[in-house]
């Protein structure tokens, strides 16, 4: 059975190599040959006492300086180091060292903007863990890896990082022992993506070992969202890399890809030198100083009293932040503010005059909402649902029908240009047409009536006017 | 000796499920007055060749068990059931005592009470317990859902029951996972979003006391054998977690429902057999269409017949689903009926079809229109074959024979669960098949059920989950992997780089997500979407459905009609790559059929023979290539063949087993034929081989490819690749065989396992073959024994006879 079993392998096609492993990684063909001669040696090696660590992970230590750490697990690789600025010779600055922020207190509400309901403890620098991964793939389940898991806080006036290196799956167990430890000291977890990422993939592996108890931070704060509010508009892309180039305003230097990285460290495992495997430190390095750098400057953003300067791009970043968490009034004031730096571009400050002008409607500040509306008229998106705001502020809140349906006349206009040029659709088109057609149907039907019909009409008109919205056939229906 | 099948097979509902109120239903008068409207001018005994009553028969009843929670007793006494079924009895029981059991049970007979029953009583004993309940497709999971919410309310909501499947919505999961008591989901999500995430399920797996596997029938062939696979990797999850869950299935019935149920959960398993469920009285009609042509054995079309018998149904406003063998032919009989029922002004169409490929919203209307009758008649493929809930239907029409015993006493299941009467007619197509079964009644009405075959061991299979489970948990030296020596594969997987060895253990070292590559149902989990171009410059494009790989080389070459809910499409481009077919509305008279070559190698011989003729059968490990070439296209009603197309298309490539038969060269030599009769000959009795293996197999047709390629001079042998198979339509042009292999091989890489009981059932095979030929009242061959005549030699007939008579020797 057996033999014949073995004799098939060769043409099934679940064993066949798949074509393009290997091949994201510049350096993997070299060691594609050597891994080729794996198996031999790898046998010899099983025979060892300690059977599953690749020969490279001795050298590897010496490279990088590396010690063994020892637990009741098992034992992985730790390297520890300490910087006295995030980058190398950069003292921005933005940088927290500058600032002397691990020595105080921040501002708690600022990072509620975050967290809603954080504890006390978060204004806390001193608590704050920095923590980001390298990984066997980005998909994560159960049989995804943090062979790395790199940490860092601020310490003596400067930033501690240590890193935690599984030279193979045997150190798993060992390497999330010395992590809990860690975590039990500081109790505030900071990342970038490790809400969504890195923190979910750890609980995984903690609870993989049916023995530890993933280790539970007294509050999360991860600062992917905040970037993308502040920046993404600006920069187009929220890698930390980027940020720090156009946000710190640094240049990393030589950097690995990441998309490299699994590769590289299956070939370590294969058997592969481990000269590659040391970029990848440096990279983890990199990525929680520029974490640990950023996270300073949101901070100071956030704050409502902050002295830090803020761009048009940032103030709108931050009324959204404020928006969601229901500050409408820090929000109003950071939209107004990033209006008027006019830096915006077009499209941006158009949503961010229909957001106060939809913050200043609820507040019922109807000048200003009237006034934002009246300068967006056009055939954009905004412009064209300006319109129909004005039109039912003059219907309903002012009275003005004629008014009103001259709006709507206007609008019908911008729809047919919007239509032309290509800004919507045929589908929006239709539906925004017939919108407007219905409302100045009954707006001229209004205004031809006679006052006693009109109050009628107007009585039956008023619960559709907020449906209308939604349900384009629902007051055409009833009029008919 | 089981009791017939067919005395089994019709069942009310239990008493008290409230349907809403229904047109009047059918009596035994109007079925028979629908009958002699379709005999017609014709000799009812002709046409008619069974027509069986199936009388109703009382219930075998037992009272509820005194275990049974009273709260629990009480809800299902509100839903009108204060006794059970006997078989439903017998299974609370074996639940009860924690035996793994499957229940065969036809449908609607009560069977979700087998598993509900015992599962939300261990639930309401012990609040931590959890259940996973298996369907094989999401409508069925769907369909559950509501009959567990009923029983929810009726409970003060204090178990939780959610459906998780790819509709699920991301923000809802982590609720499900908490909260869920009953989990209902299928096999493929399990594989590919439950497994490979199970730390999530941490709670589920903890505390699973029942895994529920209904439909198990369905699991067979090669969806069986992964599903097969599935279940070790859950079984092994499980235990992880320490929990040995029990197993609870249910199966519609089978021969072997027992052994299928042992070969899927590796363990022993009680079976449950004895249907307790009332059931109404049924006419069974099997019609054959009247011949047009006695000497080429041409008969009308079945699909125009189907039609016709459908419309009789649906004039006397009988509730009819007609049954389609492929989508195409879903959409073809969808087309005729809509045609001849068109919808009252403002009233939405009253029939409707149903099949895969539809969106999952147009589904669920679509059953609700069935469930509250606005649907009169439905046209659907097997996806409606199953238990998912539409009422009770007056008419089942089946447009050719399903394939198997088993599937169509499941189809015409579909009509008559309640009161009253009802039929089930099987309208016979000129497949060899249908006339095989249509002609010999008694082999359909007094045969067991086919057996259903898996092949968990399936190389091709095993090891992609072997590298799923090396995904959801390192595999450790001890651990058992069904009966397969599993630790050298993971040497050659770690060779191929998927594994590492640490410490004894595989681990996983891709990137790549394992369960993402591998698809339980076919060969790749690619699928084609198709896009409706059609108001490309209005609008955005639509995409109206997808198809999946296989089907996709067949149905959305370029140029061919694909049809979707009776409207036609031209395919435009078919981008292969990126897997989309770009089609455009149009209105043609015609549809298209796909021309496919297939050349097969032999790579090894597992076993060979030398039999009578002289001749020898084998079985071993093929090279099989094939490609669409071309299509025809066909007119509709009168099924002219109206033109054809070239293809350029890539090529498939497999390797798999295959049972053959070699013909040597003093058998050939000796027949007095000429050069082209014999090869068409052979290519006719190849024909029928295959209808008759597929019967034997209970597999469907398209389980099995068949070819003819030439005896080599030793296994793998390169030759010359040549178009055997394009000689069948000329065989003036075609090479001589010198020693032809007829091959009969699984349609599906690695082999699903038929090869080998093909070898061996080899005197059954030919002597079937040989009482189809013989039975067949046409002179020269027709579609229902060795092929169509047109595209053949006069004598193909005969000369398959004659090879049947040195075989059979």
């Amino acid at each position: 059975m057996s033999k014949t079993l073995l004799d098939r392998f060769a043409r099934v096609k679940a064993l066949q190599k798949t074509s393009n492993a290997g091949a994201q990684n510049p350096v993997s063909s070299g060691q594609m040959a050597k891994s080729g001669r794996f198996p031999e040696s790898f046998v010899e090696q099983r025979l060892g006492y300690s059977p599953n660590i690749p020969e490279g992970a001795e050298r590897l230590a010496e490279l990088l300086g590396a010690k063994m750490v020892r637990n009741q697990y098992g034992e992985h690789l730790a390297l520890r180091k300490w910087f006295s600025d995030v980058a190398n010779g950069v003292k921005t600055d933005c940088s927290p060292l500058g600032h002397g922020m691990a020595d105080e207190r921040v501002d708690a509400s600022a990072l509620r903007l975050l967290v809603p309901g954080a504890p006390e403890v978060v204004a806390n620098p001193r608590q704050w863990l920095f923590l980001d991964t390298e990984t066997t793939g980005i998909m994560g389940g159960t049989g995804t890896y943090p062979f790395m898991v790199g940490i860092a806080w601020w310490d003596a006036g400067g930033l501690q990082v240590e890193q935690f290196f599984m030279r193979d799956h045997g150190d798993e167990h060992a390497l999330l022992v010395t992590l809990a430890e860690r975590m039990a000291e500081r109790c505030v977890l900071v990342t970038y993506n490790g809400k969504s990422f890195d923190w979910p993939l750890l609980e995984t592996r903690y609870r993989m070992t049916r023995k530890l108890r993933p280790p539970t931070p007294q509050a999360h704060l991860d600062f992917l969202h905040p970037a993308r509010n502040l920046w993404r508009l600006r920069i187009g892309s929220v890698r930390l890399w980027e940020l720090e180039r156009h946000v710190l305003g640094w240049n990393r230097g030589p950097d690995l890809v990441s998309e490299s990285i699994p590769e590289t460290y299956f070939d370590f495992l294969r058997g592969g030198p481990p000269e590659p495997l040391v970029p990848i430190f440096l990279h983890n390095q990199m990525d929680l100083r520029g974490l640990a750098a950023l996270s300073s400057r949101i901070v100071s953003l956030l704050a409502e009293h902050g002295i830090e300067e803020k761009d048009g791009f940032e103030l709108f970043g931050l009324s959204r932040i404020c928006e969601r968490r229901g500050e409408t009034k820090r929000a109003r004031k950071h939209y107004e503010q990033s209006i008027a730096l006019s830096e915006l571009p077009l499209e941006s400050n158009r949503a961010a005059k229909k957001s106060l002008a939809r913050l200043a409607k609820r507040e019922g500040d109807l000048t200003l909402a009237r006034d934002l509306w009246e300068g967006m008229l056009g055939n954009s998106r905004e412009g064209i649902e300006a319109y129909e705001e004005l039109a039912i502020y003059y219907e309903r809140h002012i009275g003005e029908t004629q008014r009103a349906a001259e709006i709507s006349r206007e609008a019908l206009n911008a729809v047919q240009q919007a239509k032309r040029s290509g800004i919507i659709g045929t589908g929006a088109y239709q539906q925004l047409r017939g919108r407007f057609e219905r409302r100045l149907a009954r707006l001229e039907r209004k205004a031809a009536n006679l006052p006693l019909k009109s109050v009628v009409v107007e009585s039956a008109a008023q619960p559709c006017e907020s449906n209308s919205r939604e349900k384009p056939g629902g007051y055409h229906a009833r009029i008919e | 000796m089981r009791t017939e099948p067919g005395v089994k097979d019709l069942a009310l509902e239990p008493r008290g499920f409230a349907r809403p109120a229904r047109p009047p239903q059918a009596t035994i008068h109007t079925v028979h007055e629908v009958l002699s409207s379709l005999a017609g001018r014709y000799r009812a005994h002709e046409v008619l060749t069974a027509v069986r009553h199936i009388p109703a028969r009382p219930g075998q009843f037992v009272p509820m068990p005194g275990w049974v929670r009273p709260e629990l007793a009480d809800a299902y006494s509100a839903k009108g059931i204060k006794e059970l079924y006997s078989h439903q009895g017998a299974a609370a029981e074996l639940a009860r005592s924690g035996k793994d059991f499957v229940v065969v049970t036809p449908t609607a007979s009560g069977k979700t009470l087998c598993y509900n029953l015992p599962v939300l009583n261990a639930i309401l004993e012990n609040a931590d317990a959890r259940a996973l309940y298996l369907f094989p497709t999401k409508a069925l999971a769907q369909d559950q859902l509501a009959e567990l919410h009923d029983l929810s309310t009726l409970l003060d909501d204090c178990f939780g029951v959610f459906t998780y499947d790819g509709d699920t919505p991301s923000d809802a999961r982590k609720a499900i996972r908490e909260r869920g008591h009953v989990i209902l989901t299928n096999p493929d999500m399990l594989h590919a979003g439950i497994l490979p995430h199970h730390t999530k399920w941490t709670r589920v797996f903890e505390n699973l006391k029942y895994v529920v596997l209904d439909e198990l029938h369905t699991y067979r062939g090669v969806f069986g054998s992964h599903l097969a696979n599935v279940l070790r990797r859950l079984a092994r999850i499980a235990e992880f977690y320490g929990s040995k869950p029990q197993f609870i299935s249910c199966s519609a019935t089978i021969a072997n429902p027992g052994e299928l149920a042992t070969q899927l959960i590796e363990r022993p398993v009680e079976v449950v057999e004895e249907n307790g469920a009332p059931a109404a009285e049924k006419l069974f009609v099997f019609y054959n269409p009247p011949m047009v042509n006695r000497n080429l054995g041409i008969r009308r079309s079945y699909l125009n017949e189907t039609t016709r018998v459908a419309k009789e149904l649906l004039a006397r406003n009988l509730q009819t689903i007609v049954f389609a063998n492929s989508r195409l032919h879903t959409e073809v009989l969808l087309t005729y009926l809509q045609q001849a029922n068109r919808p009252r002004p403002g009233q939405p169409e009253p029939v409707r079809g149903y099949r895969g490929g539809y969106l999952p919203g147009e589904r669920r209307e679509i059953e609700r229109g069935l469930r509250e009758g606005q649907v009169r008649g439905v046209v659907a493929t097997n996806a409606l074959e199953l238990g998912i809930d539409i009422g009770s239907l007056d008419a089942a029409v089946m447009a050719g024979y399903a394939g198997s015993i088993a599937a169509t006493w499941q189809r015409a299941g579909r009509a008559g669960r309640r009161s009253g009467a009802s039929c089930a007619v099987v309208v016979a197509s000129s497949a060899p098949l249908d006339q095989f079964i249509v002609q010999h009644p008694d082999y359909f009405f007094g045969r067991s059920p086919e057996h259903a075959y898996v092949q968990p061991d399936n190389l091709e299979i095993l090891i992609n989950h072997l590298k799923c489970a090396a995904f959801e948990l390192p595999l450790a030296p001890d651990e058992s992997v069904g009966r397969v020596p599993w630790q050298p594969i993971c040497e050659r997987l770690a060779e191929a780089g998927y594994l590492h060895r640490s410490g004894g253990n595989w681990h996983w070292i891709q990137q790549a997500y394992p369960a993402d590559t591998v698809s339980l149902r076919s060969v790749t989990s690619d699928n084609f979407v198709i896009i409706d171009v059609t108001g490309e410059n209005e609008g955005e494009p639509e995409v109206i459905g997808e198809v999946d790989f296989s089907s996709a080389l067949t149905t959305v070459y370029p140029k061919a009609i694909y049809i979707h809910q009776g409207q036609q499409y031209h395919v435009e481009r078919l981008d292969f790559d990126q897997r989309k077919a770009y089609v455009k509305r149009v209105n043609v008279d015609y549809f298209t059929d796909a021309i496919r070559y297939t050349q097969v190698r032999v790579l090894e011989i597992a076993e060979e023979q030398r039999i009578a003729g002289p001749a020898a059968r084998a079985h071993g490990d093929v090279l099989v290539r094939s490609q669409v070439v071309g299509f025809k296209k066909i007119k509709f009603f009168t099924n002219e063949n109206v033109g054809a197309g070239k293809l350029e298309l890539p090529e498939n490539e497999m390797h798999t087993t295959s049972f053959w038969i070699t013909l040597e060269r003093k058998l050939l030599a000796s027949l007095p034929f000429a050069l082209s009769d014999r090869q068409s000959g052979i290519f006719g009795l190849l024909y029928a081989l295959e209808s008759m293996a597929a019967l034997l197999l209970m597999c469907d047709k398209r389980d099995i490819g068949t070819a003819v390629g030439e005896r080599p001079a030793s296994p793998g042998i390169e030759e010359d690749w040549h178009d055997f198979t394009t000689a069948m339509t000329d065989p003036s042009q075609m090479k001589e065989f010198f020693e032809p292999n007829l091959h009969l091989y699984d349609a599906y890489p690695g082999g699903i396992g038929f090869s080998e009981p093909l070898f061996h059932v080899h005197d059954l095979l030919l002597g079937r073959t040989r009482e189809l030929i013989l039975a067949c009242p046409c002179e020269q061959g027709c579609p229902s024994c060795v092929g169509p005549a047109g595209e053949k030699s006069e004598r193909t007939k005969e000369v398959a006879l004659r090879l049947l008579e040195h075989l059979c020797a």
